[in-house]
C-alpha cells in the first residue's frame, strides 16, 4: 500500500515540475528579457527580429539612468511612501478587519459595506475631487500627502476581513472567557495566527504603494517629492518616443525593492505556524 | 464558521453559559471595542476615500466640463442625463460588451490557474519553493511597459515567437493584435498571465490556514485526492475565494492597461473596454459624464460582487 | 444611521443647489502690459519630457542676465500631464509659467485660468503664422509658441533610386505614382506607410483636406463634410483600396526599421525620427520630401509646445520675461543645440546651424505652410471622432462620403465648448 502511493505520488511530482516549470518560462521569460535587454544600446533593443543576449554588452544605460536621475532623492521618497503605507495599512486594515470579522458591534454590516463599496469605484473618478481635498488640508507636495489618502485601503480590510473570518470562534471565546481585553485578544491570539495573511497584505500594500504612478504624479508640484515610477516616466517616456534605453534598466531597478520584500515576506507562506494555535 | 471536525477537544469543554456574570456589561464593551479598532480605519477612509467618492458622485449629476475646473459650481444640474444618455453611445456600449466578455472569461481563467499554481506549490511535492512563487509573481510587479515591449515582440505577425512557434505545426498565424476576432482573446490571455500571480499569492495564504492534520484524517479515512479537494480544501477556502473572485472582478471590470498600452483600443474599438472609454472621457475634460460612466462601472462591479457573495459567502455572515 | 444617511444627502442637495451657469461674456481681451526692467524673484516653471529636463540650461543663462531673479524648473512627465495639469488648476496650485502642447490651448484657455499674452511682450509676426494661431483663442492671444514641429515624408534612398524618382512629387497624382514604382520597381512590399486610423491619425490625414483647400471649421460651422474634405478621403483611402499601404497599424519602433530594411518605401512622420533613424544606423539612407501640394494654400500640420502664464502667478511681470526671452531668436538656436526642438521663432531659421543642414531646409520650407487645427477646448474629442472614422475607412468598412459626414455630425454635436 506504502509502496504504491510513493510510486504515485513520484509520477504525481515529475508532472507537477513539468508542469509548473514551463509555465515558470513563460512567466519569467518577459522578465529576462528585459533584464538582459537593459545592457544593450538603444539600437539593438529596437532591432526586429529581437534579440536574447546582448550583443555589444554595455553598463552606459545604467550610468545613463543615475546620471539624469536624482536617485537618492526618488529613492527615499519612494522608501518612505511605501514603508509607511505599508506599516499604516498592516496595523489599521487588521484591527478594522478583526472587528468587522469578529467583534459583533452597531453598524457594522454598514461600514463594511460601504467600505467594500468604495473599492468597487473606479480611481480615476476621484482623482481631481482628491487633489482639491489635499489642496485645503494643505497637503499638496508633502510626503504625508502622499501617505495619507492611501493608508488605510478598503483592500487591505476586505482582505483581513476574509482571513479572520475563517479562524475558529471557539478560541476567541476561551480568550474572552479568560477575561482577556478584546485587545489582547487581537494582539496575542488573532495576529499571531493571521502572519500568512498579514504578509500577503504587506506584499501586495508595498508593490501598489511602490508602483503608484498617478498620484503622486499629481499630487507632487516639484520634483524634490516625486516617487521613482514617476521620475522613470519624466525621463523615459517621450512624446514621440520612449527611451527604451532608460526604461528598462529604470523597469529592472523599481521592480528589485518589491521582489526583495516579496522574497523576505513570503517566508511566512509557511505551514504549521497556522494550525499552532489550534492545539 | 465551520469548525475543524471532532479533533479539536478542547470545544466540547466550553460552557455554554460560561460567560453568564457579564453578559449584560459585554455587548456594550465590545461593541465599544469594535469601534476602537475600526476608528483609525474608519476615519482615514471617510475623508480620503469616501469623501472624493461623494464628490464625484455629485459631479456625475453635473455637466460639468474640464473647463469649469476654476469654478465648479458654476454648473448646471442636469439629474440623470449623463447615465441615461449612455444607452445611445454607441463606443459606451461597444465598450460595455468587450468588458463583458473580458470578465465573463478572464475571472475564471485567471482564478483557476492561480489557484492550481497555489495548489501545485502547496501540494508538499515540490522544492525551490522560493524561485517558483517569485517567477509567478514576477508578471504582477513588472512594469506594464516594459512588458508589452516584450508581448508584442511576441506576437509580431512575421517574426514574432508565436507565429513562429505556430508556423512548425503549419499553422499561419494572424496579426494577433490587429486583428479584429483575436485582438480581444489576445488581451484576455494577456491579463491571465499578468494577474494568475496575484491570486497565487492570496491562495497560498488561504491555503496555509487549513491544518495539514485535516487531509491526513481524511486521507486515512480513504478520500482520493479530487475529493479531498472537493469536500476539505474548496469548503475551508471560501473566504479567500470570495476574496480572490471579487477583487479579480473588480480589477477586470476596470481593465484598463492592456488595451491602453497594446491596443489602444482596437483595432475598430474590439479592446475598447469600459475603463479606457471612462479614461478618454475624462481626458476630453468630460468630468460630468465621465464621472457618470465610472459609476456604471461601479454599478456592474457591485452587482457581480453580490453574485458572489452569494455563491461563495460563509455560513455565518 | 439613518441619520447620517439623512445628513448626507442634505449637504450634497445644498452642494447641489449652488450650482448653475451664469450668462458668460466674451470678446477679444487685451492683456495688461509688463513693466520694463530686469526680472525679480521667484519664477516656477513647468515643462514636460526632455524639454523639462534640460530647461535648467536656458534657466541658468536667464539668470545670469537677470540676477535677481530665480527661475525653478519642475520637470513633468508627458504620460499623465494633461491630468496634472486639470487636477492643478482645479487646486489652485498652478505654477507662473507653463508649456503646453498646441492642442491642449483652447481647453485651458476656456477654463479662465490663463492670463493673455501682454501686449508688446513679443512680435506676432516673428512667428510662423500657423504656431502663432495655435495660441489664439476666441480672438485672444494666450500662449506663445516655443517650439514647433510639422510632418513630411520620410523615404528610402534606395528604393526611391530603384524606381527611377529624381526629385519629391509635387501632387497628388504624382505621390500616387511614385508610391506604385517604388513597390513594383523599387522593391519595396508597401509603397508608402499611412498611420491607418486610430489615435493621431488626423495629423497624417488633415493635411490632405488642407493640400485640396479643404479645412475642419471655417471659423462659424465645422466643413468635415466639404467635398474637399471627401476628395481628400477618398485619395486617403485610394492607398490602401489599391494596395499600395499595409492596412495594418505599426507600432512605435516598428516603422523605422521597416523603413531602412526597404520593407515600406516611405512614411510620414515629425522632426523626432531623424534621430530614432540616426539611431539605428539609418544615417544617409533615407532622404525627406516635402508633402505634396494642390488647391490650398497649406500643405500639412504644425504642432509643437507653447508657453504660457497663469493668472494667479504672484511673480506675473517676471514669468513673462522669462518667456519672452525663451523667444529671442539666439535663445531659440542654443534651444534646438540643447535639444533638438525646432524653433518657431522664424529669424532663429537663418542661424547657419539651421540654415545650413539639408534636412531641417525641407522642414523649415514646409512650415511656412503648414496649419493647426482649431484652438478650441472640444478639439481632442472631436479629434477622437475624426480617428475612429479615418479607421474604418483604412479598414474598409466605410465610404469616404459616409466617414465625412459622420465626422461632419459627430463634431457639430460636440460642439466648440464655447
Amino acid at each position: 500500500m506504502t509502496e504504491h502511493l510513493r510510486s504515485r505520488d513520484r509520477v504525481a511530482r515529475a508532472a507537477l515540475y513539468l508542469v509548473l516549470s514551463s509555465g515558470l518560462v513563460l512567466v519569467v521569460g518577459p522578465f529576462v528579457w528585459m533584464l538582459l535587454s537593459s545592457f544593450k544600446p538603444e539600437g539593438e533593443i529596437r532591432a526586429i527580429p529581437p534579440t536574447w543576449f546582448p550583443h555589444d554588452p554595455t553598463l552606459a544605460n545604467y550610468g545613463n539612468l543615475f546620471d539624469r536621475l536624482d536617485f537618492p532623492t526618488f529613492f527615499t521618497n519612494s522608501v518612505v511612501v511605501a514603508v509607511l503605507t505599508t506599516a499604516g495599512n498592516l496595523l489599521f486594515c487588521s484591527a478594522a478587519g478583526y472587528a468587522l470579522a469578529k467583534v459583533p458591534f452597531a453598524g457594522k454590516r454598514v461600514l463594511f459595506g460601504i467600505v467594500l463599496g468604495t473599492l468597487m469605484v473606479p480611481s480615476i473618478v476621484t482623482i481631481v475631487p482628491l487633489f482639491v481635498l489635499s489642496s485645503n488640508l494643505g497637503l499638496v507636495n508633502t510626503l504625508a500627502g502622499l501617505i495619507l489618502p492611501y493608508l488605510a485601503q478598503a483592500f487591505g480590510v476586505f482582505l483581513m476581513r476574509q482571513f479572520i473570518l475563517s479562524i475558529p470562534d471557539e478560541l476567541l471565546e476561551a480568550a474572552r472567557i479568560d477575561a482577556a481585553s478584546e485587545w489582547r485578544i487581537f494582539w496575542q491570539v488573532v495576529l499571531p495566527l493571521c502572519r500568512p495573511a498579514l504578509a500577503t497584505l504587506g506584499i501586495l500594500t508595498f508593490l501598489a504603494s511602490w508602483n503608484n504612478f498617478l498620484w503622486p504624479l499629481v499630487a507632487a508640484t516639484e520634483e524634490e517629492t516625486y516617487t521613482l515610477p514617476v521620475a522613470l516616466a519624466l525621463y523615459a517616456i517621450g512624446q514621440n518616443r520612449t527611451e527604451y534605453d532608460l526604461l528598462l534598466p529604470g523597469a529592472v531597478v523599481i521592480v528589485l525593492p518589491v521582489l526583495i520584500v516579496f522574497v523576505l515576506l513570503q517566508r511566512h507562506f509557511v505551514r504549521g505556524i497556522a494550525t499552532t494555535g489550534l492545539k | 464558521m465551520s469548525a475543524p471536525p471532532e479533533t479539536a477537544t478542547n470545544t466540547a469543554a466550553v460552557p455554554a453559559t460560561g460567560g453568564d456574570a457579564g453578559t449584560a456589561r459585554r455587548p456594550r464593551s465590545r461593541s465599544l471595542a469594535g469601534w476602537g479598532f475600526a476608528l483609525p480605519f474608519a476615519l482615514l477612509f471617510l475623508v480620503f476615500t469616501a469623501g472624493p467618492v461623494v464628490a464625484s458622485l455629485l459631479m456625475s449629476v453635473t455637466d460639468l466640463r474640464g473647463t469649469d475646473l476654476l469654478d465648479p459650481f458654476n454648473v448646471d444640474i442636469v439629474g440623470l442625463d449623463n447615465y441615461l444618455r449612455l444607452a445611445g453611445d454607441e463606443k459606451f456600449l461597444t465598450a460595455a460588451g468587450n468588458t463583458a466578455i473580458f470578465v465573463v472569461v478572464g475571472v475564471p481563467l485567471t482564478m483557476a490557474l492561480s489557484l492550481l499554481v497555489a495548489m501545485g506549490l502547496n501540494s508538499g511535492l515540490v522544492r525551490f519553493q522560493t524561485l517558483f512563487r517569485v517567477g509567478y509573481y514576477l508578471p504582477v510587479v513588472t512594469s506594464i511597459v516594459a512588458i508589452s515591449v516584450v508581448w508584442r515582440f511576441v506576437l509580431q505577425p512575421d517574426s514574432g515567437l508565436l507565429n513562429e512557434f505556430l508556423g512548425l505545426f503549419g499553422v499561419d498565424g494572424p496579426n494577433w493584435l490587429n486583428n479584429q476576432t483575436f485582438a480581444l482573446p489576445t488581451l484576455i490571455v494577456m491579463g491571465a498571465w499578468r494577474n494568475l500571480g496575484f491570486g497565487m499569492v492570496i491562495f497560498l495564504a488561504g491555503l496555509q490556514a487549513i491544518p495539514k492534520d485535516l487531509y491526513e484524517a481524511a486521507t486515512i479515512d480513504g478520500a482520493r485526492r479530487f475529493a479531498r479537494f472537493r469536500y476539505l480544501t474548496v469548503p475551508m477556502l471560501r473566504p479567500t475565494m470570495l476574496f480572490v473572485a471579487v477583487i479579480t472582478t473588480i480589477g477586470y471590470v476596470q481593465f484598463f492597461e492592456e488595451p491602453f498600452v497594446m491596443t489602444q483600443g482596437g483595432p475598430l474599438d474590439s479592446t475598447l473596454s469600459l475603463a479606457y472609454h471612462t479614461y478618454n472621457q475624462f481626458g476630453f475634460g468630460n468630468y460630468g459624464s465621465a464621472s457618470a460612466m465610472g459609476y456604471v462601472l461601479f454599478v456592474v462591479v457591485v452587482l457581480l460582487s453580490i453574485a458572489w457573495f452569494k455563491l461563495l459567502r460563509n455560513n455565518v455572515d | 444611521m439613518n441619520r447620517r444617511l439623512l445628513a448626507t444627502v442634505a449637504v450634497a442637495a445644498l452642494a447641489l443647489s449652488a450650482c448653475g451657469r451664469d450668462a458668460e461674456d466674451s470678446g477679444p481681451q487685451q492683456g495688461e502690459a509688463v513693466a520694463g526692467g530686469n526680472a525679480s524673484g521667484e519664477i516656477t516653471v513647468w515643462a514636460m519630457g526632455t524639454e523639462g529636463e534640460k530647461l535648467s540650461t536656458l534657466a541658468d543663462a536667464f539668470m545670469a542676465e537677470n540676477p535677481e531673479a530665480e527661475v525653478k524648473v519642475t520637470p513633468v512627465p508627458w504620460d499623465g500631464a494633461h491630468n496634472k495639469l486639470a487636477a492643478a488648476i482645479a487646486g489652485q496650485e498652478t505654477p507662473d509659467v507653463t508649456m503646453l502642447g498646441t492642442t491642449w490651448i483652447g481647453e485651458f484657455a476656456k477654463t479662465g485660468a490663463l492670463d493673455v499674452v501682454p501686449p508688446e511682450l513679443v512680435d506676432a509676426k516673428a512667428f510662423f503664422p500657423g504656431a502663432w494661431e495655435t495660441g489664439i483663442v476666441d480672438g485672444t492671444s494666450y500662449s506663445v509658441p516655443w517650439y514647433v514641429e510639422t510632418r513630411l515624408l520620410y523615404v528610402n534612398s534606395s528604393v526611391a533610386e530603384k524606381a527611377g524618382i529624381t526629385s519629391p512629387p509635387k501632387t497628388w497624382a504624382e505621390l500616387t505614382q511614385a508610391a506604385k514604382d517604388m513597390q513594383a520597381k523599387g522593391g519595396a512590399k508597401w509603397g508608402i506607410y499611412l498611420q491607418p486610423g486610430q489615435t493621431g491619425a488626423w495629423q497624417t490625414v488633415m493635411p490632405f483636406v488642407w493640400q485640396n483647400g479643404g479645412d475642419i471649421y471655417d471659423g462659424e460651422k465645422f466643413v468635415l463634410d466639404s467635398p474637399d474634405a471627401v476628395q481628400a478621403l477618398e485619395y486617403y483611402k485610394s492607398f490602401y483600396d489599391s494596395g499600395l499601404s499595409s492596412r495594418d497599424r505599426l507600432r512605435e519602433g516598428e516603422t523605422e526599421p521597416k523603413l531602412l530594411s526597404g520593407e515600406i518605401a516611405a512614411f510620414v512622420s515629425g522632426p523626432w525620427n531623424i534621430g530614432l533613424l540616426d539611431e539605428l544606423g539609418g544615417e544617409g539612407k533615407y532622404e525627406l520630401w516635402p508633402m505634396p501640394s494642390g488647391s490650398g494654400d497649406f500643405t500639412s500640420f504644425i504642432g509643437g509646445s507653447n508657453m504660457s502664464v497663469f493668472k494667479n502667478s504672484k511673480n506675473r511681470d517676471a514669468a513673462w520675461k522669462f518667456v519672452a526671452y525663451l523667444m529671442r531668436p539666439d535663445v531659440q538656436v542654443k534651444w534646438y543645440q540643447t535639444v533638438a526642438d525646432l524653433p518657431a521663432v522664424q529669424e532663429a531659421w537663418d542661424n547657419e546651424t539651421l540654415a545650413g543642414d539639408q534636412q531641417l531646409k525641407v522642414f523649415g520650407d514646409q512650415l511656412d505652410k503648414a496649419k493647426a487645427p482649431p484652438s478650441i477646448p472640444t478639439w481632442e474629442q472631436i479629434a477622437a471622432g475624426v480617428d475612429t472614422e479615418l479607421e474604418k475607412i483604412a479598414k474598409g468598412t466605410t465610404s469616404a462620403a459616409d466617414a465625412a459626414k459622420a465626422m461632419q455630425s459627430q463634431a457639430s454635436s460636440i460642439g466648440t465648448g464655447g
